[in-house]
């Protein structure tokens, strides 16, 4: 326990540093809340109204949610497919290599008029097409980096694809499924919240934080800035511990 | 072409059954015709007896790692042909006619030690009654029974190559290839494990094909050494072992195994120069 | 004999020729995606003539490819001068220098905070939870308040403006990978190659630049690229989240409000967008090559 200990203290007392510098620094200072409130301010106006942040952080973590799954199997079963034929993956690891630094949310003002925009699914279908990348890319890697000499043996014990596919490559994949899945998580709660800025439904956190903002309730709008970071922090942490969860082995042999 | 002739057995008889491999003018080219033309085995010719235990020896690129492969079906041989107990090595490999264990151990880090052995019976349909019983029955043979539970990480370089060999004794074929699997131990581990393995092949009478970098390893362990040489790859000598039956750490300081091991070291040199004073293939 | 010969030759290095050719390659298949993409968006219109879907396929929401294309060519704006083409390529333009300038201070701040967290354990252990945490946070989120902050102060002579906090937002997402990267890559010497220059007498400073610099490009370039990536992205997610004027982010937001009256513009906008990414990652895949030249191939990234 105490050796865990030593990498929890730095952080924790690096934070609260920061916390009190923070507080002082606005006080003495005699910042407007306009320009940076102070830790209380936005203390006081997120437990204020804790129920009202709750709602809007679920909205948005649900559209978060449903995009994040849908992606996932999305990239999962093309992983698959890319593994299994050649030509899918020549077609598609390039394609996924391109489209890194392509702003896909761009896509979402197309989206809301292809579908309708009062509705979820525009948001929900852009999140899934930009967690699909991430998963595809890192389980493609997992299922085809598998050692040489554990291919031998598997057709030494006369294997066939398939079955070297299920004994062998899909356990060797499940930690790099999950370092894909520590990228896609934070990751859908931010194209989320992005979306919700070209209009439509506006009880999700982006949309609260652009209208607090815009009527100068900056307390208001740093709350929800909380529960933002709140929901993204919430979804990591539960993908490390269902990580942790099923792969015991992963910490100790390789850092995928 | 000649054959391999029968090592001296020093009065022993002649083993029943079929050979345990028959090589009869093993070609293996890579990249036939092409600019990149290596010739990694040159008409091997080697037949090993039911039962026997023969090493492959020699410098890096002499062919014999790739010989293994060939008696595997893991590669296909250029020309030639190769019977594996009795059948061609591709029926042999599906049948599980041999088993095989690599330099690196190459255990599943996601599966129990019992796991990891009971792989191959998974694989031929075994129940999991059937596979747990017999599992346990070869770490016991082992002696990593109270590991059965462990992870491979948690076991050290000799304890997961025991694992290994467990692994490839599982479906009990009559054969096994081993391609270095010492190779990575330090040396005291090493000897240990070399005796493992002899007191396994007294236990189970299985034929086995070892290759290795080690001369004192290579004659502590076999019936017959078989030299090869590289560019092109091919067998330059075949050094019988009469060191008998029954070796032990009294073997290692004998008088008889200090002239086998020069007998096989002046066999590896009599051929850098290029001119062999030795027998050519199959003599002896 | 010129069968061992092959086999003494020693390797050429990483193959340049042979990455180039493979990036032609994909090049083509990039190509042949956006054909493949063309056609499927064809197909899904006419689909919706004859049965119906769950989405809207009219002219209107989703214009024919060949009326995106000639929109480009129509003014901006009534009675303009510059065509749809002329304000998204300027706006792309102006974006992709905001990204540019991201992406150098934030993958300055990466190097420096990895040569100070390999340096300091300490602060490895202090600083490392919160550059991996920083990016579960959706900064996003902060990006109308930053930009409502960075309006009010002055740096000296120099006024803030939104530009400044769009770049502040593309630099924060950009150094966290190259921070990380960077970090792995000068952690990455064994402790046989430690003990070498050890051995030799090196100071902390020229094990860093002879030993731990060179070995960390393998890891580097990787990270380079995914922090020019997020550049990019987050460049263009910040214009859209503060509405900020000059970039392709604020057009984006503009033509989708003119969606009902041209519903082509908001195409061009974001062909525009998806053509900056593009480019970013086709510069950044030349980096990779120039960097890893000399690598053996295992090594590059």
């Amino acid at each position: 326990m105490s050796d865990r200990l030593k990498f929890i203290w730095p952080p924790i007392l690096i934070g609260v540093l920061v916390l009190a510098a923070w507080q002082a620094v606005v006080v003495v200072q005699d910042i407007q809340p306009y320009l940076l409130p102070a830790p209380s301010l936005i203390a006081e106006n997120f437990f204020g109204d804790l129920s009202l942040m709750w709602n809007t952080g679920l909205y948005t973590a649900t559209t978060a949610f449903l995009g994040l799954v849908l992606g996932s199997i999305l990239g999962v079963a093309m992983a698959f497919l890319a593994q299994r034929f050649i030509v899918v993956n020549n077609l598609v690891t390039p394609l996924a290599a391109g489209l890194a630094a392509v702003p896909i949310i761009a896509l979402t003002p197309i989206l809301n008029n292809m579908f309708s925009i009062t509705s979820r699914t525009p948001r929900v279908l852009v999140t899934m097409i930009i967690v699909f990348f991430p998963m595809l890319v890192n389980v493609i890697r997992g299922l085809v980096q598998v050692q040489p000499v554990q291919l031998e043996l598997m057709r030494s014990m006369n294997a066939k694809p398939r079955t070297v596919l299920r004994v062998l490559r899909v356990p060797n994949a499940i930690p790099f499924f999950f370092t894909g899945l520590k990228i896609a998580a934070p990751l859908s709660v931010i194209a989320a919240l992005v979306a919700e800025y070209f209009g439509g439904p506006q009880e999700g956190l982006g949309s609260r934080i652009a209208s607090s903002a815009a009527n100068t309730a900056y307390g208001r709008a740093w709350a929800y800035v909380v529960a933002a970071i709140i929901t993204g922090l919430v979804f990591y942490l539960v993908t490390v511990a269902l990580e942790r969860w099923t792969t015991p082995w992963a910490d100790r042999s390789r850092s995928a | 072409m000649s054959n391999a002739t029968q090592p001296d057995r020093g009065g022993l008889a002649d083993p029943p059954g079929p050979l345990a491999v028959q090589a009869q003018g093993i070609w293996k080219v890579f990249n036939e015709g092409q600019s990149g033309e290596v010739t990694a085995l040159q008409d091997v010719n080697l037949s090993v007896d039911s039962g026997e235990f023969v090493s492959l020896i020699g410098p890096s690129g002499c062919g014999k790692s790739t010989l293994l492969r060939v008696i595997a079906d893991l590669t296909d041989a250029t020309r030639g042909e190769m019977l594996v107990a009795g059948v061609t090595p591709h029926e042999a490999r599906q049948k599980q006619l041999y088993g095989m264990a690599f330099q690196q151990a190459a255990l599943f880090d996601w599966r129990t030690v019992r796991k990891n052995v009971e792989l191959p019976l998974e694989l031929m349909g075994w129940g999991k009654d059937k596979r747990k019983q017999r599992s346990m029955e070869l770490l016991d043979m082992v002696q990593l029974a109270d590991f059965a539970e462990h992870r491979p990480w948690q076991l050290s370089g000799g304890m997961q190559q025991r694992v290994a060999i467990a692994r490839s004794l599982a479906v009990d074929p009559p054969l096994l290839l081993m391609d270095e699997p010492f190779g990575a131990l330090d040396e005291m581990t090493r000897e240990r494990m070399q005796n493992e393995l002899l007191r396994i092949r007294r236990e189970t009478g299985k034929s086995i094909i070892f290759v290795t970098h080690s001369i004192p390893e290579a004659v502590y362990l076999s019936d017959r050494v078989v030299v090869m040489s590289p560019r092109p790859g091919r067998i330059t000598d075949i050094v019988p072992i009469p060191l008998g039956d029954a070796r032990d750490e009294d073997t290692r300081e004998s008088e008889d195994f200090f002239h086998s091991v020069t007998a096989v070291r002046e066999a590896l040199r009599g051929h850098v120069g290029g001119a062999s004073t030795r027998a050519r293939v199959g003599e002896v | 004999m010129s069968s061992t010969a092959s086999l003494e030759r020693p390797r050429r290095s990483s193959g340049v020729g042979r990455r180039l050719r493979n990036g032609a390659v994909s090049l083509l298949w990039a190509l042949a995606g956006i054909a493949i993409a063309v056609l499927m968006w064809e197909l899904v219109k006419w689909l919706g003539t004859v049965v119906s879907l769950p989405l809207n396929t009219s002219d209107m929401t989703m214009p024919h490819v060949w009326t995106m294309v000639s929109a480009m060519g129509e003014p901006e704006v009534r009675g303009s001068d510059t065509t749809v083409l002329q304000a998204v390529m300027s706006a792309t333009f102006r974006s992709l220098l905001l990204a540019a300038g991201g992406f150098v201070i934030g993958a300055g701040v990466g190097l420096l905070l990895a040569v100070i967290m390999q340096r300091f354990l300490f602060m490895e252990r202090g600083l490392l939870p919160f550059v991996i945490a920083s990016q579960t946070v959706p900064l996003i989120a902060l990006a109308p308040l930053i930009v409502g902050i960075g309006n009010r102060i002055s740096i000296g002579p120099v006024q803030w403006n939104t530009t400044y906090s769009v770049m502040f937002i593309a630099a924060y997402l950009a150094f966290f990978p190259v921070s990380v990267g960077a970090l792995r890559g000068l952690q990455a010497p064994s402790a046989t190659a430690l003990e070498l220059m050890r051995s030799y007498g090196a100071t902390p400073g020229q094990m860093t630049r002879k030993l731990r610099f060179p070995a960390s490009i393998p890891y580097l370039v990787p990270a380079l690229k995914v922090s020019a990536a997020a550049a990019v992205v987050g460049t263009v997610v910040a214009e859209i989240s503060t509405g900020v004027r000059g970039g392709i982010g604020r057009l984006l937001i503009e033509y989708a409000r003119q969606i009902t009256s041209q519903p082509s513009k908001v195409y061009v906008a974001v062909f525009g967008a998806l053509a900056m990414g593009l480019l970013v990652a086709a510069l950044v895949a030349a980096l990779d090559v120039y960097l890893t030249r000399h690598l053996p191939k295992e090594k590059s990234a």
